[in-house]
């Protein structure tokens, strides 16, 4: 049974990168595939049935987390782009020279990663450069780069990503070691990739259109001045940064933060504009804004994550590290393999197993293995489009072909992958807590 | 802090009530409402209600054996914010079940009606007098709704009535009557809605017994408004536009592929999960899966910015996201005072204060149009004991009635309901002035015939 939903896995994840030949729509793919996995698992598996709903149960819960994290952030992004909020940024760049300007986005990109979670970064800044580079081939490069940004920028604070975020919860890492090891590591996966570019980009950021942007849906016949763009781009920065602080409030996941954000911007967007009537409002107010988001791509996720959570609770990610443990031996080449295969499924499980493998004994806290693990599952999902939430995200909005990012930038992001590792690997001796 | 959170639930009812006068989005209101229910509890001290609760001290106890020695370190106020987050997060997993759902039916629904689909079924019905197709509506949703659940059926005979009625006043009244009859329908089967599938995974019900009794019950409750419209009812159904529809699609000839296969994909979905054990919601989005890849595979022919219109991806873009949401943040709401046992004490309350059964589920009945009739089914089961209460006991099967139309006097009170305001921008005003009424009357009249009929089809005691 395990072999069939292997395969399932498999056959699935195919798809979803083929899907331009196959013309299958990914979203499709990745939906069948996990429901298809947990239904072999709840037909073939000796387990009980209860059991077994009690765990798709319990992923739902923390997938759903997820989408309604996801759909809130684009939702007041989208919103913000609506009253032109962000023109008060791109009007401040000038530069016309794309190797600048992705030196800019790539460091900004890095540190707003470090405070916010990965995918908001990720949709903040893929908006923003919709708006400065209108050139299609150039844009898909630099939303590359801010994939690869936004994971290495969140991989050395534990605010800034979900897996460094469960090790510093797990009492694994503390939080002044993790940044004083992991700042350079991360700074050298992201240069690499940035130094690289530097000498081959090629290609013009194109002009952009006066209406700012090239906006292929939505309000295209409101080009005069909306009030409130200023208040709604002060609005919307304070509602993302409002999610960590109200989640150390309150302990409550950063969903709820996020609709909290999401629902006082609605009534804003509702009541800034009073003098308009309601057809001429409505592109203006979050209703309008949810219709111009892409669920599709909150579809794919559920898929994907139904599938791989199938795997997590057939236990087969878990053997699979143990495995890599048995076989393997040194910590440190299995931690590597880890980050890379962390581009292929989730990594939270693939930490989880790992913290569940490693004791804390024989693994204090700060010990090398935790720190390095941190680095490889947070940075290692750049390698492969679908590897990190970040990568979804701007799959969706850019519509980044799998095939696409494979060729152009996933050898980027192995590169500075593996940069970045050394360096840790390097430097760990002289940063080691004993 | 209860007293608190309950002011804030009827705040935010009140918002979502006058949604048009105050100009503030419904979705947004109950968004807020949901957070900030949530919010409170958490932050609040620990209420002797939720700590002496049956759940606190099974939750203690699982918390207790995962974390071993660590347990102790913890303190009072810890534990008991631990518990907010499981409850939470137990609750927001049985609302993204039936957000998914929605969203996949929806989607299937729109697919359907992209590709004309439901032309084969319109072009049958010639009638152009409303009151012959009030009545053809009616029962087709109720006998539907019996063999699908609820939402499903409101989804469906709401696109179809979108086809055939194109006056929009006319329209609403019947996508009123389509939301009263939809749970009337399900009121009387086991498998035709959320309340007496619980009651029938319980073994407080059984299939047969509750079909005999309940059925007069639920034609009585669809029949009232039904007669009532039939006197009353003014107006003509309106020009149907011919033109109708996305783009003009001779090109398009895969209406009646697309129709059997989402209304069986739709059917498909009870029998998925009776073979698998599954949720529904897997169920459904297994079909869509299905119905994706033939909507993209069905037409090569054409290009792919004419094909977007006829794919999922396509229909998805057209569904109703904020009355998604919506649910969300409503059902978040009414999650808080559940945890909180708010509900639970208010039908203890009820059934201390007033003695009489009959009385006490009519009240439970009428308070489901306010919130989920779900956790007041849930506490009805925790409160009367089964071996007082046994199989198919008059209680029983009057609660199912109750909690199964009850909701139909409010447009929030049933997921029907909810799926009808979003997809026909139907009023919470418009509905209260206009159906409410109906809808209790049809409720009372449905509980009387209960009431009438039950001592000759009881079942007595098993010896």
């Amino acid at each position: 049974m395990e072999a069939i939903v292997i395969v399932t896995f498999v056959v699935g994840y195919l798809a979803i990168a083929l899907e331009h030949p196959i013309k299958i729509n990914k979203t499709a793919t990745a939906i069948l595939t996990g429901v298809l996995c947990w239904t072999i698992y709840a037909l073939y598996s000796a387990e009980s049935i209860e059991h077994i709903g009690e765990q798709l149960h319990e992923h739902l819960g923390e997938i759903s987390g997820i989408l309604f994290f996801l759909m809130g952030a684009m939702t007041i992004v989208e919103l913000v782009d609506a009253y032109q909020g962000f023109r008060f940024i791109t009007d401040r760049i000038k530069t016309k020279n794309p190797r600048t300007l992705l030196w800019v986005v790539c460091s900004v990109t890095f540190f707003l990663s470090a405070i916010l979670d990965n995918l908001t970064t990720t949709i903040v800044m893929v908006s923003l450069i919709r708006k400065l580079v209108p050139n299609k081939n150039m844009r898909l490069t630099f939303v590359g780069m801010i994939v690869i940004a936004a994971n290495a920028g969140g991989a050395w604070s534990p605010i800034g990503d979900v897996t460094t975020t469960m090790l510093w919860i797990g009492g694994q890492i503390s939080s002044v070691n993790i940044i004083k090891t992991l700042l350079l590591p991360s700074i050298v996966c992201l240069i690499v990739p940035l130094v690289y570019l530097q000498f081959t980009l090629k290609g013009k950021l194109g002009q952009p259109h006066a209406e700012g942007g090239e906006k292929a849906h939505g309000h295209g016949s409101h080009n005069g001045p909306i009030k409130g763009s200023k208040a709604m781009l002060f609005l919307g920065i304070g509602g993302l940064i409002s999610v960590p602080v109200f989640k150390t409030v309150t302990h409550l996941p950063p969903y709820l933060g996020m609709l909290l954000a999401l629902g006082v911007l609605w009534v804003v967007s509702e009541l800034i504009n009073p003098d308009m009537d309601e057809a001429e409002k409505k592109p203006y107010t979050a209703a309008g804004a949810l219709t111009r988001i892409d669920v599709p791509s909150v579809l794919f996720f559920l898929g994907i994550l139904l599938a791989v959570s199938a795997l997590q609770s057939m236990e087969i990610l878990g053997h699979f590290a143990s495995w890599l443990d048995t076989t393997l031996k040194d910590n440190r080449i299995i931690i590597t393999l880890i980050g890379i295969l962390s581009a292929i499924v989730d990594n939270v499980p693939l930490v989880a197993a790992s913290m569940g493998m490693y004791s804390m004994e024989t693994y204090p806290t700060d010990h090398m293995i935790w720190e390095y693990l941190a680095y490889c599952a947070g940075t290692g999902g750049s390698i492969l489009i679908i590897g990190s939430a970040a990568g979804v995200a701007a799959m969706g909005m850019e519509k980044i072909d799998f095939i696409w990012y494979l060729k152009k930038i996933s050898w980027l992001a192995a590169l500075g992958y593996f940069a970045g590792a050394i360096v840790y690997l390097i430097i760990y001796p002289y940063l080691a807590v004993h | 802090m209860e007293a608190l959170i309950i002011i804030v639930f009827v705040i935010g009812y009140i918002a979502i009530a006058l949604e048009h006068p105050i100009k503030i989005n419904k979705t947004a209101s109950a968004l807020l409402a949901g957070v900030i229910c949530w919010t409170l509890f958490i932050l609040s001290d620990p209420s002797t209600s939720v700590t002496e609760s049956n759940s606190y001290t099974s939750f203690l106890e699982i918390l207790k054996v995962e974390l071993g020695e660590k347990f102790n370190a913890l303190t009072s106020g810890e534990l008991y914010r631990e518990f907010v987050a499981f409850e939470l997060s137990e609750h927001l997993s049985s609302i993204a079940q039936i957000l998914f759902f929605l969203l996949g039916a929806m989607t299937i629904v729109e697919l359907v009606d992209a590709h004309h689909g439901f032309k084969f079924i319109t072009d049958r019905i010639k009638t152009k007098n409303p009151k012959v197709l009030l009545w053809i509506i009616c029962w087709v949703t109720f006998f539907l709704s019996a063999v699908l659940d609820n939402l499903t059926t409101t989804i469906v005979m709401l696109s179809l009535v979108r086809k055939l009625i194109a006056n929009k006043d006319m329209r609403l009244f019947f996508a009123g009557m389509i939301v009263i009859a939809a749970n009337a329908g399900g009121a009387w089967t086991p498998i035709g809605d959320v309340t007496t599938t619980m009651l029938w995974i319980g073994g407080q019900v059984t299939t047969g017994n509750i079909m005999v009794t309940l059925f007069l019950p639920s034609v009585a409750c669809m029949l009232v408004p039904l007669l009532y419209l039939n006197l009353t009812l003014k107006g003509t159904l309106g020009e149907t536009n011919t033109h109708e529809g996305l783009v003009h699609d001779t090109t398009v000839r895969s209406g009646k592929l697309m129709l059997f296969l989402g209304v069986g994909a739709l059917i498909f979905v009870p029998i998925f999960k009776t073979i698998t054990h599954m949720p529904p919601y897997t169920g459904i989005l297994l079909g869509l899966g299905v119905l994706w890849v033939v909507s993209e595979l069905i037409n090569p022919d054409l290009d792919e910015a004419v094909k977007k219109n006829y794919t999922v991806a396509g229909a998805l873009t057209r569904i109703d996201v904020p009355s998604v949401l919506f649910f969300l943040g409503i059902l978040l709401a009414v999650g808080a005072l559940e945890s909180m046992q708010v509900l639970h004490h208010l039908a203890s309350w009820l059934d201390t204060s007033l003695g009489d059964q009959r009385i006490i589920v009519t009240l439970i009945g009428l308070l489901s149009a306010i919130v989920d009739n779900v956790p007041l089914v849930a506490a009805s089961m925790g409160m009367y004991n089964m071996d007082v209460y046994y199989t198919d006991h008059m209680v029983w099967e009057y609660l199912a009635y109750c909690a199964g139309t009850g909701g139909s006097i409010l447009i929030i009170g049933s997921a029907a309901g909810v799926a009808a305001m979003g997809i026909e921008k139907i009023d919470f005003i418009w509905y209260l002035k206009r159906i409410s009424l109906l809808a209790m009357l049809g409720y009372f009249a449905g509980a009387i015939v209960y009431l009438i009929i039950q001592p000759y089809l009881a079942v007595h005691p098993p010896a």
